[in-house]
């Protein structure tokens, strides 16, 4: 059962940066690969901020959200919405798009690298985690929030997305981009919305996982991006309650192999399960097929 | 190859009971022809009725649901659509389909860039003739996006003739030209008929279809609602409806 | 001329095998398929080329085809494999293959060294050699950018549709264009290898495929000269600026992101654009004229 409480911190950890990506994804198009830098640059300014003055753990959260809803939405502002209004087709935006996300990833991970000599980095704050226990169970408090926050916000995102108007339009730009747009939708008003609010998703797992491991390494996003991928692909792309799913079930199989001491394998299981996925079931466990937009 | 025998003229292209389904929808539902060779054939229809689904079955470009096509005694319907070219047949797009960092020259040479290696020598050796039939040979160097779409579509049209099919199949072939223009491809088609290129017209406008075709089929929701000379097929109440709305047969 | 060659040796060998690498990533994006498959090649060709040279004891250029042709048709049969996903899903897949080549290496044991990786692959490779081998590659890749068969390819890329109609075997092409990058990309690996007589898993990463990226983009993404442009401008560029050696990875995604958004088809696509223009100025008025009176 330990394991099992385990594998679920992890998931949700999983499920906070999957979910950003793949509410853009999903609705907008975007595969924003500069999601990882996003989350690791704000747990990052959180860690310098913090460096000057200690906080509580409500404030840096609360810093890193800003930091990542900011670059998110700066990222759309100053390179993808350039890209599409000027891209040809929609796969010749998709790949500029996927580049341009690449480049603007590179810029924050050199400069947190050159600062921090690639070394990880925490927070001081005036939280400290306590262990608690549940039914024999053993978990830190941060882990408890990581698990409900992850949670929460999963099913919070499935119902809004399913429920509210604007959900509704979101969808519908996920669907048909073009018999929305005519319908009135504010498709780049819409789109940075939406990026900011991943963005500061982004940010929230950021500092959640610092506070979580004491330290990330500048590089933690980018091995996250592979994952999320995963995740997104595996549940279904436009799926929010798939890739609840999905984070889940990835989580449980690399605890699995972590657990039969493969430890050195554990990284084969994300990337096997795309290609698994992507030839077995395309559409994912909960996608479904008009949704993909390739 | 099957030879026919029980026929004394073998029609260049059959169709026969052709259905092209997307899940619920009939687009193309049961539809047969033969086209004789030395004839310029059109298919009239409103838009959605079928005919640019049709066409793109022929070229096996769209996936079909049933039936058969026949070009010159050989049955291609199991064959992919690389290999509809290669027969002889050639087509052009609704749309303009032009490589956009390519010249007018290569754009048409794209044409024969697939065939034989004697073909290609041959036909290389006249596009700067097929160029100038066009009107294109002094443009030849620009590119698509610094053309007018009616000098787009001509360029299309010439990657279409430069193999010298045996069947052309043109989709729209005047669709944004002006009425010059119109008439200029109208002559042009007439001409290649005459060198004994057989063609095969899908087209919404009436007018053109009608000066242009020496046989018409009439084409609504994915069946044919009448066939037969320009002239009977646009006075036939099941056209005249499907053009101008119920009723309107009677007053025509 | 000598001296200059002395002493920037070392930058002339990794201009040509960058150049080797963007090669591979190049070849499948001019076929119009995502495939990032290249850089696992890099990694099998690498890997084979530095096992049959340590553990069997095969001499150079034996060890250097063999690592080719391994990864040749591994990455046909990965291409075989992935043939029916299209744009991102296919790049994602491609990536998750290259990370999965890593993953083995670390857990290849006493053949692949583990993740400390093979050291005293003394391979006897001169700059003249690789530069000579460069010279046969590209002068093939020539073959596939004149006249009938630069017009198939750019048909295969640019609209399948359209070049099936004009009887183009578009599957076939595209998956020649695995082959073609896994040989490039086998070759580019075996040869930096045992030029630099040792390889670690961690070379093989996602890195790498920026680095690639990087290259293409920048030189452009349709002809051999755009790769070559990109390899020059991504190795010598620190040279020669002081403030990029300072702040390289940072400038490296500045430069990738507004080649992304700006200059889709790199520097080498404004040169060819403005050669175009220069040439055509005439004609271009000349229809102008025309469709003025029209």
């Amino acid at each position: 059962m330990q394991d099992v409480l385990n594998a679920a911190t992890l998931g949700s950890i999983y499920l906070l940066f999957a979910l950003g990506m793949a509410l853009v994804w999903g609705t907008i198009g975007i595969l924003n690969f500069a999601h990882g830098a996003t989350f690791m640059f704000s747990a990052f300014i959180g860690h310098l901020v913090t460096q000057r003055v200690e906080l509580p753990m409500l404030v840096i959260v609360a810093i890193a959200v800003a930091v990542g809803a900011a670059m998110s939405a700066l990222t759309q502002l100053l390179a993808f919405q350039p890209i599409l209004r000027r891209a040809k087709s929609q796969h010749a935006a998709e790949m500029r798009i996927l580049i341009g996300g690449i480049g603007i990833a590179a810029i924050p991970l050199a400069i947190a690298q050159r600062e921090t000599r690639s070394s990880p980095f925490g927070f001081q704050s005036t939280y400290s985690a306590e262990v608690m226990e549940i039914f024999g169970l053993r978990i830190t408090t941060t882990g408890m929030i990581i698990v409900l926050c992850g949670l929460g916000i999963g099913i919070g995102l499935t119902v809004w997305l399913r429920q509210s108007r604007r959900g509704l339009a979101l969808r519908a730009i996920g669907v048909d981009p073009e018999t929305t747009a005519g319908m009135g939708v504010n498709r780049p008003a819409l789109a940075f919305g939406t990026m900011a609010v991943a963005g500061g998703l982004a940010g929230l797992a950021g500092a959640l996982l610092t506070f979580q491991l004491g330290a990330i390494a500048p590089e933690t996003g980018d091995q996250l991006l592979i994952k999320a991928f995963a995740i997104i692909v595996l549940g279904g792309l436009g799926s929010m309650a798939g890739t609840v799913l999905g984070a889940y079930i990835l989580a449980g199989a690399e605890s699995f192999v972590l657990e039969m001491n493969w430890g050195t394998w554990v990284d084969a299981v994300s990337f096997g399960l795309i290609f698994l996925i992507l030839l077995v079931r395309p559409q994912g466990l909960l996608g479904r097929k008009e949704v993909r937009r390739t | 190859m099957t030879v026919t025998t029980e026929m004394p003229t073998a029609p260049l292209m059959e169709v026969r009971d052709v259905a092209v389904h997307f899940g619920g929808v009939k687009a193309v539902d049961g539809i047969s022809m033969k086209l004789e060779p030395g004839a310029i054939y059109g298919v009239l229809g409103p838009n959605g009725s079928g005919k640019s689904t049709l066409l793109g079955a022929m070229t096996r470009l769209t996936p079909m649901t049933r039936g058969a096509f026949v070009f010159e005694g050989t049955d291609y319907t199991r064959k992919p659509a690389r290999a509809v070219h290669r027969m002889g047949i050639a087509r052009t797009f609704q749309t303009v389909r032009l490589l956009e960092d390519r010249s007018v020259r290569d754009n048409v040479l794209l044409g024969v860039d697939a065939v034989g290696r004697s073909q290609r020598k041959e036909a290389a050796a006249q596009v700067s003739d097929v160029l100038e039939r066009l009107g294109i040979l002094e443009i030849e160097a620009l590119r698509p996006d610094e053309l007018s779409y009616g000098m787009q579509r001509r360029v299309e049209f010439a990657r279409a003739i430069i193999s010298r099919p045996r069947l052309l199949l043109l989709d729209e072939p005047t669709a944004g030209m002006n009425s010059a223009e119109r008439e200029e491809i109208g002559g042009l088609m007439r001409q290649l008929l005459a060198e004994g290129i057989t063609q095969f017209i899908v087209e919404h406008d009436v007018q053109m279809m009608v000066d242009t075709c020496d046989r018409l089929y009439a084409m609504n929701f994915g069946k044919l609602i009448a066939e037969g000379t320009p002239t009977e097929v646009v006075r036939h109440p099941a056209v005249q409806e499907a053009y101008l709305g119920k009723g309107a047969g009677q007053h025509a | 001329m000598s001296t200059w060659y002395d002493m920037n040796v070392i930058l002339i060998q990794t201009t040509l095998t960058t150049l080797l690498l963007a090669l591979s990533i190049q070849v499948p994006l001019r076929f119009g398929v995502f495939s990032f498959a290249g850089v696992g090649a890099f990694g099998i060709g690498g890997y084979t080329a530095a096992i049959a040279m340590v553990r069997f004891e095969w001499s150079t250029w034996p060890a250097v085809a063999l690592g080719a042709l391994l990864a040749g048709a591994i990455t046909l049969l990965v291409g075989l494999v992935v043939q029916r996903l299209t744009g991102l899903y296919m790049g994602m897949a491609t990536i998750a293959f290259t990370l999965i080549v890593s993953v083995l290496a670390v857990n290849g044991g006493d053949w692949t060294g583990g993740a400390m990786g093979l050291y005293g692959a003394l391979g006897e490779i001169s700059i003249p050699q690789l530069a000579v081998v460069v010279l046969v590659v590209v002068g093939l890749l020539q073959l596939t950018e004149l006249s009938s068969m630069g017009r198939r390819v750019d048909a295969v890329r640019d609209d399948p549709e359209l070049a099936n109609a004009v009887g183009v075997n578009v599957v076939l092409y595209r998956r020649m264009s695995f082959l073609v990058s896994g040989l490039i990309g086998g070759l580019a690996g075996a040869m930096t290898t045992l030029l630099r007589t040792t390889i670690t898993p961690a070379e093989v990463n996602f890195h790498l495929v920026i680095v690639s990226l990087t290259a293409i983009v920048v030189g452009g993404s349709r002809s051999w000269v755009g790769a070559l442009i990109g390899s020059i401008i991504f190795v010598w560029l620190p040279t020669w600026i002081a403030f990029v050696a300072e702040w390289e990875k940072v400038a490296y995604g500045f430069i990738v992101a507004a080649a992304a958004i700006y200059l889709p088809n790199g520097v080498l696509g404004v040169i060819k654009d403005g050669w175009h223009r220069f040439r055509t100025r005439d004609e271009r008025a000349r229809a102008a004229a025309v469709a003025e009176e029209a």
